[in-house]
C-alpha cells in the first residue's frame, strides 16, 4: 500500500474536522441557548482536537508539524468536503450540518476501529466516547425540532434540502479507493454512505421531517481534490490571522 | 413597545379585558446529578433548561462535566423531586417526618438525598422501595437516618430519572486529557510575569 494513499485518507479527514471545529466555534456565545452555546463549543473543540490527533499521525509519517499544516495552507491545498466550509447563517443550518455530518464522522471512526492502520484504529478507539455524545446531540436536537413547531420543521426541511448535495459530497471517492479497501485500512466511501443513508433516515423518520429522494440529488463534490467553495479562504485567513502575524506565539 | 432598552420591552402589556395569567416564554428546569468516581455517591450539581428530560440530559452533560471528571450523570424534572420541610440548627430534617405513611399501590424504587451541610449540595444517601414520595421518605427515616443531622431531604422516584446507559459510560473517556479547558492549566500569572520582565 502507497503512503499516499494512507496520506491523501488523513489529509482530508483532519481537514474536515479543523474546517468544521473552526465553523462551529463561530457560535461560542451566540448560542441560541446558553447550555447549548456551552455544548457547541465544547463539540467544537473536540474537533479541532480530534484534526491535531490526525494531523500528528501525519507528522508522524514525515509531513510538517502540525501547526503549520494547519495554518499555513491556501484553500486549493485543503482536502475538506465542502459542506464543512459553508457559513453558518441561521441554526437551523447549523444543526442540520451537524446531524449530517457527525453521522457520516461517526460511522467513518467506528469502521475505522477495524483499521489494519494501528495508529488510526487506536485514535478511533479512543474518541468513541466523544463522537457518541456528538450523535446523541444532533439526534436530540434533530427530534425535537423536527416535530415541534411548523416554523422548526420547515426551517429544518428548508436546510436539509439545502445542505444534502453537499453532505453527499463527504462521499467523494479518493484516487486511491480501491488500493486503501485492499489494504483493510479503511472500508471505503460507498460503504459508508450507505450506513449513513440508512441512519439519518432512521432519525428523520422519528420526526415531522422528510428525505429527499437522494438518487436524483446531484452530489457537489471537488472538495477533496482542492475544489472549494468561496467561502474556505476567508476562513482559513482568520483561523491562521494571529500565526501568520508571529507563527511563535502561544495562546 | 419597540425600545433597545430591554428593560422597556419587558413591561407588562396593557390589556383592557380580564384573563387567566399567561406562562413566561421559557423552559423548566432539570434537576442535574453526578457522579465523580466509580462507587463515590451521586452528589446533586445544579440545573439546566431544557424543553424536555432527554433535551435536559443532552445539555447537562457539557453544562457540568466539560471540565471536571465523572463517570456518571443523571437528571430528572425539578418538579419531580419531593422536598421535605429544611431545619437549621441541631434539628434532624427526619424529625418531622412520619414514622408511618400510606403504602397503597405497588412499589417502585426512590433516590434519597440528604443536604449534610447548609449551603452545600444535597448527597446521595441510598435507595429505598416505596409506594409514594412520602412513603420513601418515611422508611428511609428507619434505613437512612443515622441521627446525624440532615437539614433537607430529597426523594425522587427512580422511573423519572434519566440515567446514564451503560453503552455511555465512554462519553467522558477523553475528559482527563482536556487539561486547557481548565484556567489554571493556562498559568497566567507566569506568562504576565515573563511579559512584564521582557518589557521592563
Amino acid at each position: 500500500m502507497s503512503e499516499l494513499a494512507l496520506k491523501e485518507l488523513l489529509y482530508k479527514m483532519a481537514d474536515d474536522q479543523l474546517i468544521l471545529g473552526h465553523r462551529n466555534s463561530e457560535w461560542t456565545g451566540m448560542g441560541p441557548l446558553l447550555e447549548e452555546d456551552i455544548a457547541f463549543s465544547s463539540m467544537a473543540q473536540d474537533k479541532i482536537g480530534q484534526s491535531l490527533a490526525l494531523y500528528t499521525i501525519l507528522h508522524q509519517l514525515g509531513e510538517r508539524d502540525p501547526d503549520t499544516v494547519a495554518f499555513t495552507r491556501n484553500a486549493s491545498q485543503f482536502h475538506n468536503c465542502q459542506l464543512v466550509e459553508l457559513p453558518n447563517a441561521e441554526y437551523d443550518f447549523s444543526l442540520i450540518r451537524h446531524f449530517l455530518y457527525d453521522t457520516a464522522e461517526a460511522i467513518r471512526f467506528e469502521a475505522l476501529t477495524r483499521s489494519s492502520y494501528e495508529p488510526l484504529a487506536q485514535l478511533a478507539a479512543k474518541i468513541r466516547g466523544e463522537l457518541r455524545y456528538h450523535t446523541l446531540h444532533a439526534n436530540t436536537w434533530i427530534k425535537q425540532l423536527g416535530s415541534a413547531t411548523p416554523e422548526s420543521i420547515e426551517r429544518l426541511q428548508k436546510s436539509l434540502a439545502y445542505a444534502l448535495p453537499f453532505a453527499v459530497g463527504i462521499f467523494e471517492e479518493s484516487p486511491y479507493e480501491k488500493e486503501i479497501i485492499a489494504s483493510g485500512i479503511f472500508e471505503g466511501e460507498q460503504k459508508i454512505k450507505e450506513k449513513w443513508l440508512a441512519q439519518i433516515q432512521k432519525i428523520l423518520a422519528q420526526t415531522s421531517m422528510y428525505l429527499p429522494d437522494i438518487k436524483i440529488i446531484q452530489p457537489i463534490v471537488g472538495g477533496r481534490m482542492g475544489k472549494h467553495s468561496e467561502h474556505l479562504q476567508p476562513l482559513l485567513d482568520e483561523m491562521s490571522e494571529v500565526f501568520n502575524i508571529d507563527p511563535t506565539a502561544e495562546w | 413597545m419597540n425600545s433597545l432598552d430591554p428593560r422597556v420591552n419587558r413591561l407588562p402589556e396593557i390589556v383592557e379585558t380580564e384573563s387567566h395569567k399567561v406562562p413566561l416564554d421559557q423552559f423548566g428546569t432539570f434537576e442535574v446529578f453526578v457522579e465523580p468516581k466509580e462507587g463515590k455517591p451521586f452528589q446533586h450539581e445544579g440545573c439546566v433548561h431544557a424543553p424536555n428530560l432527554e433535551m435536559a440530559y443532552v445539555l447537562a452533560k457539557e453544562a457540568f462535566t466539560r471540565r471536571f471528571t465523572c463517570t456518571s450523570l443523571y437528571v430528572v424534572d425539578t418538579q419531580d423531586v419531593y422536598v421535605s420541610p429544611m431545619t437549621e440548627g441541631d434539628k434532624n430534617a427526619y424529625d418531622s417526618i412520619p414514622e408511618v405513611a400510606d403504602d397503597a399501590g405497588d412499589k417502585t424504587s426512590f433516590e434519597i438525598y440528604h443536604l449534610i451541610k447548609r449551603g452545600k449540595q444535597h448527597v446521595h444517601a441510598g435507595s429505598v422501595s416505596a409506594a409514594n414520595d412520602l412513603h420513601a421518605m418515611a422508611i428511609a427515616k428507619t434505613t437512612l437516618n443515622t441521627g446525624k443531622t440532615v437539614y433537607n431531604i430529597w426523594a425522587i422516584r427512580n422511573d423519572k430519572i434519566r440515567f446514564t446507559t451503560p453503552e455511555e459510560k465512554d462519553l467522558w473517556i477523553t475528559l482527563p486529557e482536556k487539561k486547557f479547558r481548565d484556567a489554571s492549566e493556562y498559568k497566567g500569572g507566569v506568562k504576565l510575569k515573563n511579559f512584564l520582565e521582557k518589557t521592563n
